[in-house]
């Protein structure tokens, strides 16, 4: 059967080779029975003709739909060039609706669809804490936590915690900041990677407290050791230690995110032993066959049991389980799909376009086609030929999008925020091309089937008259209307949702943040590589002396997190001295942050009262704190917090004299209110402040500055690595994802109002010429050319009016979507929805305009002889 | 004329007879005498029907080409006993297959028909 079909496929395609086959064939035949029966004509009388007998077989030789469809398509080529304003046009318009939808598919694709790089990737899966009153998850886990979970569970293959950091390290000549990530020793069983060169991590190297040793990335391997085998054995400085190099993994393999180091955890530096201390982070592997359903069973259970073991804790809290690749894409989908769906909606305007174009070009067709109706064509086969021709169109657009999509994709990810994962691999798969191509079908489908059955809606007998074919005119007027109203609607949604989204990223804009980025520079440094904490503290002191008197340069201090990063937060105590027992997380918790003189000023963070960090505030020094106007708020309402004591929980829970009271800083991001922070003297805090940030305020352009400033610290401290960034720079980061989402939503806006504003010149365009003989009588009975134009843009408002109706309902029933993305901007904000609606009432006249006055010009006796 | 019309439809045509059995003719001559080329079956098929098969070439090339893409017979040009071209086909390993099981199947129906066409004891 399957042979049968593919020898008529086979048929179908070398079809002139065959038939002269057959027709030799046939010939050969006759001429055989000639000689036999005498004569010619009496073998034909015998026989039969050659061109009858080749009738009959052209049924048995090929697949009749596919010549029907190959003699559709060259039809429908040869028409398509016969127009080739009207193919471009088309072609392009579509194209730019299918690229811009590859594009953005290309991203989906990169971020949630492809697999992950990890053998048996789906049964990765991270572990987090959940805490149950806020339904909340939160990455961090605290490391006896994780024991209790890893002894517990009988779902886990493997279980690991890891602890990532960005570390000075000395690998060569100079120090340098590495990503470094403790690990615990099922770690690479849950990724199932194994050293390419050199050995696992011995039993000896694993112990807790026991002597260092390191596995590096293939790539570190490469560009510190140019992948010589020598590199085995020998020592990397980081923290203090000299770490030997154990093995080298395999290239591609650097989770999590770009770790090049990979060092025994409980080794070199200790775990910590609290419960309400969260500073891990948690992967496993399910054991074959075991549900991720199951499993989080297994471990809410484990969480329960241990709520009610260390009530003090663990209160409320419990475990959340996810896939390792959903956990990595959580927080891009939502701004995904969003986007896929904006640029959706891009195509169906633009399949309105092109099906509009479509109807425009079928009145001057519906004599050809009447005609091939006469002639006995079914309307089948006229719909079907008429559907080749827009699928032709389709595919030449979905190529052409492709080459679009290409080119722009690389666009969108130097665009896209930096924190979105796996945005690097983006490209063109075989799933970007077969979204591309059901991407055109579909378009195909919207855009061709309708214009292709109202055509050959006609009635034969009256389409060839005249006067018929006018009343199918205004019928498919109306329908061009439609089209072009519901163009209106989508492309007003797309322009509210730019809208809420701009005025959004404007009031993040607005936000005071507390601190001020101009003109200041932050310069990362560490420590950590050769020096223990209590030997870096003079290091750090003579930098920012020397660092502050650099010309240029107004004020500068040091702070272990400028705004924007938080790295420890915990409870507090007013007034009192806490026992370790009494730490728990139901306390009210503040940010933590370890800070030198100088450095509010350096911050342009304004001092309410009190005085700033001194040199004096020195590690043998009584302790001192600052606090910021939220906590002075919170927890001294009406007093003056000056005086009195505050004790946290990091290193010592030693009660602190507060000594100042600064103000509030959105140290989460502007979209983030201000919350309780407890500011301490860094030489106090030692081995919490072996990395520092200094931040420098200068006078001039702060870009000019970042020589002086890397000379000076390479001439005090050349085994501290530093790394230099703006401020304004840094910050424009956190802003990244509503800036990228706000722009690819206001070009779609664009690009749909652009193709519906076509549309409705497109369609007042018809109406003109449609009606040229009726304006001819208006204006020969007595109406100026005022009137005409009144009444040519009425036609265009009337278009708008309903466009805009139909699109503000629905924008307004689906704008609660974007809520969680939008900041001090309501989804129903009025002032957006009158803006649009004021917007597009506009455009829509300005394009109703030319052609409304093309039919105002009208000489009314041309016109009229028109008819 | 329009009733000799209706009266011609309804008797079955010579080709709807012959529509179900010229496989099987086509099979059994080329087995019988090797490769042949379109007009020698046919003149074949009407010697040994004594003249009752006149095979017109509307009905014979597209059931050889029928039997060629089902693969059970196969085609090729080549230069016949009198020094010209035609092309001649030969039945294939599962053409053969195919005319034992359709002989056997032929044979059951025969002598079924036979029997029933028998006067009853």
């Amino acid at each position: 059967m399957l042979r049968e079909w593919l020898n008529r496929l086979w048929g179908s395609l070398r079809r002139n080779a065959r038939e002269r086959e057959i027709e030799e064939e046939l010939r050969r035949h006759l001429e055989f029975a000639a000689e036999q029966e005498g004569s010619e004509r009496a073998a034909r009388v015998a026989y039969g003709g050659v061109t009858q007998a080749m009738e009959s077989m052209r049924d048995q030789r090929g697949l009749p739909w596919i010549d029907n469809l190959v003699f559709d398509l060259r039809y429908g080529l040869r028409t398509l060039r016969k127009s080739p304003g009207f193919t471009s046009l088309t072609v392009l318009i579509l194209a730019l609706g299918i690229g811009a939808n590859t594009a953005v598919f290309s991203m989906v694709n990169a971020v949630m669809l492809k697999p992950l790089a990890y053998r048996d990737a789906d049964r990765i899966v991270t572990l987090s804490t959940l805490w149950k009153k806020t339904g909340a998850d939160q990455p961090s886990v605290s490391v006896p936590d994780y024991h209790d979970w890893h002894d517990q569970n009988t779902s886990f293959e493997a279980m690991a915690y890891f602890q990532a950091g960005d570390t000075a390290v000395i690998a060569g000549p100079a120090a340098e900041f590495a990503a470094d990530a403790a690990v615990t020793n099922e770690f690479f069983e849950v990724f199932d990677v194994h050293p390419v060169a050199g050995r696992p991590f011995s039993e000896e190297e694993s112990k807790s407290g026991s002597g260092a040793a390191a596995m590096i990335s293939y790539s570190f391997w490469q560009s510190h050791y140019g992948g010589e085998w020598s590199a085995l054995g020998k020592p990397l400085q980081l923290g203090g230690h000299a770490l030997r190099i154990a093995g080298v993994l395999p290239p591609g393999f650097r989770f999590p995110e770009k770790t090049d180091i990979w060092f025994p955890a409980n080794t070199m530096f200790r775990e910590s032993t609290i419960r309400a201390a969260h500073n891990v982070q948690v992967v496993g592997k399910l054991k074959p066959g075991v549900a991720l359903e199951r499993a989080q069973s297994e471990m809410t259970a484990i969480g329960g049991r241990l709520e009610q073991q260390f009530p003090q804790s663990n209160a409320s809290k419990n475990i959340k389980l996810r896939k390792l690749r959903d956990d990595m894409v959580k927080d891009a989908r939502l701004m995904l799909y969003l986007l896929l769906g904006a640029v959706g909606l891009v195509l169906l305007v633009a399949c309105g376009n092109v099906a509009n174009l479509l109807l425009a070009k079928s009145t001057t067709r519906g004599r050809e086609i009447a005609l091939r109706a006469a002639l006995g064509a079914g309307r089948a086969r006229i719909v079907r030929q008429l559907f080749a021709e827009s699928m032709l169109l389709a595919l030449m657009a979905g190529a052409t999008g492709l080459v679009f999509a290409v080119a722009s994709s690389r666009a969108l990810v130097l665009l896209a925020p930096a924190n979105v994962p796996r945005l690097e691999n983006t490209g063109v798969d075989g799933r970007v091309l077969g979204f591309a191509f059901a991407a055109s079908v579909l378009a195909c489908l919207i855009f061709g089937l309708v214009p292709a059955i109202r055509t050959t809606r006609v009635d034969l007998n009256t389409t060839m008259k005249q006067i018929a074919a006018q009343n199918a005119g205004a019928s498919k007027s109306r329908f061009r209307q439609a089209l072009v109203a519901i163009e209106i609607a989508l492309s007003a949604v797309l322009l509210v949702g730019a809208g809420l989204f701009i005025r959004s990223f404007a009031a993040l804009h607005d936000v005071a943040l507390g601190f001020k980025p101009e003109h200041v520079l932050l310069m990362e440094t560490s420590v950590t590589a050769r020096m223990t904490a209590q030997q870096a503290m003079p290091v750090y002191k003579r930098l920012i002396e020397e660092i502050s008197s650099i010309p240029g340069v107004i004020a500068a201090g040091a702070t272990r997190t400028p705004p924007g990063t938080v790295r420890s937060n915990g409870p507090y105590w007013v007034d009192e001295a806490p026992t370790p027992q009494q730490i728990s997380v139901s306390r009210p918790l503040a940010i933590f942050s370890y800070a030198g003189p100088g450095i509010f000023a350096a911050l342009g963070v304004p001092v309410h009262s009190g005085r700033e960090f001194r040199a004096t505030d020195t590690f043998d020094a009584p302790p001192r704190a600052i606090v910021n106007q939220a906590l002075a708020n919170r927890a001294f309402p009406g007093q003056d917090p000056i005086g009195h004591t505050i004790a946290v929980a990091t290193d010592s829970l030693k009660p602190m004299t507060i000594v100042g009271v600064i103000g509030d800083v959105r140290q989460l991001g502007p979209a983030s209110e201000p919350v309780p922070e407890v500011y301490m003297p860094y030489e106090q805090h030692p081995t919490l402040s072996t990395f520092l940030t200094i931040v420098a305020r200068t006078t001039a352009d702060p870009g000019q500055m970042t020589g002086a400033l890397r000379r000076k610290a390479r001439e005090i401290a050349p085994d501290v690595p530093v790394k230099i960034t703006g401020f304004e720079d840094r910050l424009s980061q956190n802003v990244a994802a509503p800036r990228f989402r706000t722009l690819l939503l206001a070009v779609f806006a664009a690009l749909a109002v652009a193709l519906a504003m076509a549309g409705v010149y497109g369609v007042v365009s018809f109406i003109v010429n449609h009606r040229t003989p009726e304006i001819g009588l208006r204006m020969a009975l007595g109406a100026t050319s005022q009137d005409v134009l009144k009444m040519m843009l009425l036609q265009g408002l009337r278009l708008a009016i309903i466009g805009l109706a139909a699109g503000m309902a629905a924008a307004f029933a689906a704008s609660h979507l974007l809520s969680t993305m939008l900041f001090g901007v309501k989804p129903t904000d009025p002032l957006t929805y009158a803006a649009v609606v004021a917007l597009m009432a506009m455009i829509t006249l300005a394009a109703s305009y030319i052609p409304a006055r093309r039919g105002a010009r009208l000489d009314p006796m041309a016109a009229l002889r028109n008819e | 004329m329009s009733n000799t019309k209706s009266q011609q439809r309804n008797q079955p045509s010579k080709t709807e007879i012959l529509q179900g059995t010229l496989d099987l003719m086509v099979l059994q001559t080329l087995t019988a005498m090797g490769p042949q080329h379109g007009y020698a079956i046919a003149a074949r098929l009407e010697q040994v029907s004594g003249g009752a098969i006149r095979l017109n070439m509307g009905t014979l090339y597209p059931g050889l080409m029928r039997l060629e893409q089902r693969g059970l017979v196969r085609a090729e040009w080549r230069v016949t006993d009198t020094s010209r071209r035609a092309r001649f086909y030969s039945i294939t390993a599962s053409g053969r297959r195919r005319l034992e099981t359709e002989k056997a199947d032929w044979e059951r129906m025969v002598s079924i028909m036979h029997a029933l066409f028998q006067p009853q004891e």
